[in-house]
């Protein structure tokens, strides 16, 4: 996917993409302070907001196989089962009910598949969240700190979930995450943001461990003492 | 023989003013205002959501002047209607039943319209992105954006009905209170004043106010239901 010489005006806030390439069936992370971007930059890829100018180039990817689960999740005011399901229904494929039943269990929702998905917690909804964007297959998935509440342990299910299923079939990731070393696990490649702008990408180790660019190695110094 | 005291007063009360009479008439009324109502306003506050056009602003505006307008003026606009040499006097509606509903058609739809429009403008940004993510074609969307407002279609309805049978003043001014004909439970409490007769009038008036509570517990409910959305 290359995003060439995109841009989008929010108020002051001005997001200019020169040249970005992402490889298709690689896990790509998405980095830089809060406020720069990244959430404005996914939005344009998954099609809910249009962009000012420039071109995205899907490489053959069509709207429906895109998805992107956002910071806060959107819950019907349906059951959790309901929730899982829906993407299925908009498709009118019947719901296979034991993969049903093994993605609830994987988020541990299986004995609250009938309760009303917006009482659920936000580590609950955002692990919702995360298996209704994937059980209908897309070939792009961008996930926007969607798996920022979780806890350790079950941040490192989702993420042996992510690699088992890319390792089977695999498909393009966008993560959005603050969570440096839960990216540094994941991810093939990082990209940095700042003020609007890309300045930098790079392998996860390039970027993360040893970063030639000076704002990215004071951007990851910063969390590092945080989170490492 | 207080037992025999105590029902031909009733008798007395209920054919005197024609009680029973007016709570059919209330209920008759409001049910069609209240089904035409919101069938409209649901209509129309989804439509004004989704439409797009210069002066947009104007039209939400005066669609809440009319949700705060006096019935009174309502009523009396649609009398000018409806009268005989109105445009509207072939219909012969003045001093029936379909007369009221008319005018309380056009008091009660504003204000659905109104509250469907206003929660729809909430919550249309995120249905929206996420009917888009999730590979919604358009017409799921609507739908979807209809679904997740089912319990303040619900409210809306129910507001509805409370303005619909507490109304006097349209009703009275169309269907000129009218003895088992065209006289409401609320225009029944008025003529009833007017005549001295405070009984009947209170006791009237209490099955408005329980009915009313009824309504407001539903109103409730549905609330309730709606709650965990305002603090996310
Ligand atoms: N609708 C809008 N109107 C005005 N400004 C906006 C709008 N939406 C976003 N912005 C601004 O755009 C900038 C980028 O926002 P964005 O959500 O993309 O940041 P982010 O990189 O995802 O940050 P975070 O790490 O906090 O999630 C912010 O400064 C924000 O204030
Ligand atoms: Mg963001």
């Amino acid at each position: 996917m290359r995003m060439i010489e995109l841009e989008k005006k929010l108020g002051d806030f001005h997001l200019q993409i020169r040249d970005l390439y992402l490889a298709p069936g690689r896990i790509h992370g998405l980095i830089g302070p809060n406020g720069c971007g990244k959430t404005t930059l996914c939005r344009l890829l998954a099609g809910t907001l249009i962009a000012d100018a420039g071109s995205i180039d899907y490489e053959g990817l069509k709207p429906r196989d895109i998805t992107m689960t956002a910071q806060k999740p959107y819950m019907l005011h349906d059951s959790v089962y309901k929730n899982l399901v829906y993407p299925l229904r908009l498709r009118g494929i019947r719901p296979d009910e034991t993969r049903v039943e093994q993605w609830l269990a994987r988020c541990g929702l299986a004995d609250k598949r009938k309760q009303s998905a917006r009482s659920l917690s936000s580590g609950e909804q955002q692990k919702l969240s995360f298996a209704r964007a994937l059980i209908f297959d897309p070939q792009l998935v961008i996930v926007d700190e969607t798996l920022s509440n979780l806890d350790p342990d079950s941040t490192r299910l989702f993420e042996g979930w992510m690699l088992e299923r890319q390792a089977t079939r695999s498909i393009t990731w966008i993560l959005i995450s603050h969570q440096l070393p839960h990216l540094f696990r994941v991810c093939d490649e990082i990209h940095f943001l700042e003020k609007g702008r890309h300045l930098a990408s790079g392998t996860a180790e390039q970027m993360l461990l040893h970063p030639a660019n000076d704002a990215v190695r004071r951007f990851v110094a910063e969390q590092s003492v945080q989170s490492w | 023989m207080a037992d025999r005291l105590f029902s031909g007063f009733f008798s007395d009360f209920f054919s005197m003013v024609g009680v029973t009479d007016s709570i059919r008439v209330t209920l008759v009324m409001s049910f069609w205002s209240v089904l035409i109502s919101s069938v409209l306003g649901v209509l129309l506050g989804l439509l004004l959501q989704r439409a797009q056009f210069a002066g947009k602003r104007i039209v939400v505006r005066l669609n809440r002047t009319l949700m705060a307008a006096p019935p009174v003026v309502i009523g009396l606009f649609s009398y000018m209607l409806l009268r005989n040499k109105g445009p509207l006097g072939m219909l012969e509606w003045v001093f029936t039943i379909q007369g009221m509903v008319f005018a309380q058609v056009l008091i009660i739809t504003p204000l659905i319209c109104g509250l469907i429009h206003s929660y729809a403008e909430r919550i249309a940004p995120a249905v929206y992105a996420f009917a888009k993510t999730m590979g919604a074609t358009e017409r799921q969307t609507r739908w979807l954006l209809l679904r997740e407002m089912k319990n303040e279609v619900y409210f809306a309805v129910v507001t509805g009905y409370g303005r619909s049978i507490s109304e006097v003043g349209a009703v009275f001014l169309i269907g000129g209170n009218i003895k088992n004909s065209t006289r409401t439970m609320t225009t029944t409490i008025s003529a009833l004043k007017s005549a001295g007769d405070f009984e009947a009038g209170i006791f009237l008036g209490v099955l408005l106010m329980i009915m009313a509570f009824i309504i407001q517990c539903l109103a409730d409910h549905f609330r309730k239901e709606d709650t965990p959305d305002e603090d996310d």
